[in-house]
């Protein structure tokens, strides 16, 4: 079971069953202390689990980050 | 690389762009075409679960990772009881400013022992899992060697659902 926030990278690897949610890398759960969407997330994570029956399912989670975000390759975070 | 935040961020071309621009030749990523399966053969209730994060994330009381590795295979075996508190994260490919605050937001140990307590999952392995960190370019060792080393793990812990959390 992967949870992703790479959806094109998913899509191409296909691990047997995958969540995507369309958060920033380093945030697959949601934001630090916020317990709801954390459990919230890996609640859908084991529900896919459960109820896949295709290898290859990607889910996408219905979720959104609450603020626009970006990925910069090659800056600096240590 | 940005992106609004209802439109995912389109990885395999902005880090094509961003590489071929240092003059590198265009990256092979994996693509596969097909995917293994594996029936969860029990309810939730009675599974034993455990997790994989990708993240460069250790326990303090563990040598770092390096945060520039290129094709690093090592894989930790953490702890069930760990807290929250014991990780550091070393890792130059994603902000992890967050996660340095709270390991949950991507690595949520405290939830999945919530999980358990409440009885919505049958049970933790006794240890979760931290390697294969990013840029591994030596993609066979991993299939021949490392993958089915840590499978043999899983098995030895009785697993029966891995949650993988790349980053």
């Amino acid at each position: 079971m992967c949870l992703s926030t790479g959806r094109d990278l998913t899509e191409q690897v296909r691990p047997p069953r995958s969540v995507f949610v369309n958060f920033p890398m380093g945030n697959a759960f949601g934001a630090p202390f916020d317990i709801d969407m954390q459990m919230a997330v890996l609640r859908a994570v084991l529900a896919c689990a459960v109820t896949s029956r295709v290898a290859g399912t990607l889910v996408d989670l219905p979720l959104a980050w609450p603020r626009l975000f970006a990925f910069e390759p090659g800056k600096s975070r240590m | 690389m940005s992106a609004h935040a209802t439109e995912p961020i389109r990885y395999v071309d902005g880090l094509a762009k961003h590489y071929g621009s240092m003059g590198h030749p265009p990256y092979q990523w994996t693509i596969n075409h097909d995917a293994p399966w594996t029936p969860l053969t029990r309810p939730l209730k009675k599974c034993r679960l455990t997790m994989l994060t990708s993240g460069g994330i250790s326990l303090c009381s563990m040598p770092a990772f390096d945060p520039m590795a290129r094709n690093d295979h090592r894989l930790d075996a953490i702890p069930l009881a760990s807290g929250a508190g014991d990780f550091q994260i070393h890792d130059s490919y994603y902000d992890h400013r967050d996660a340095d605050q709270d390991i949950n937001c991507q690595f949520p140990i405290d939830r999945l022992r919530e999980l358990e307590a409440a009885g919505e999952i049958g049970s933790l392995a006794p240890r979760f899992w931290s390697g294969f960190m990013g840029r591994i370019y030596n993609r066979s060792k991993v299939l021949t060697e490392t993958g089915p080393a840590f499978a043999e793990e899983l098995k030895k812990d009785g697993v029966d659902l891995l949650i993988a959390v790349p980053a």
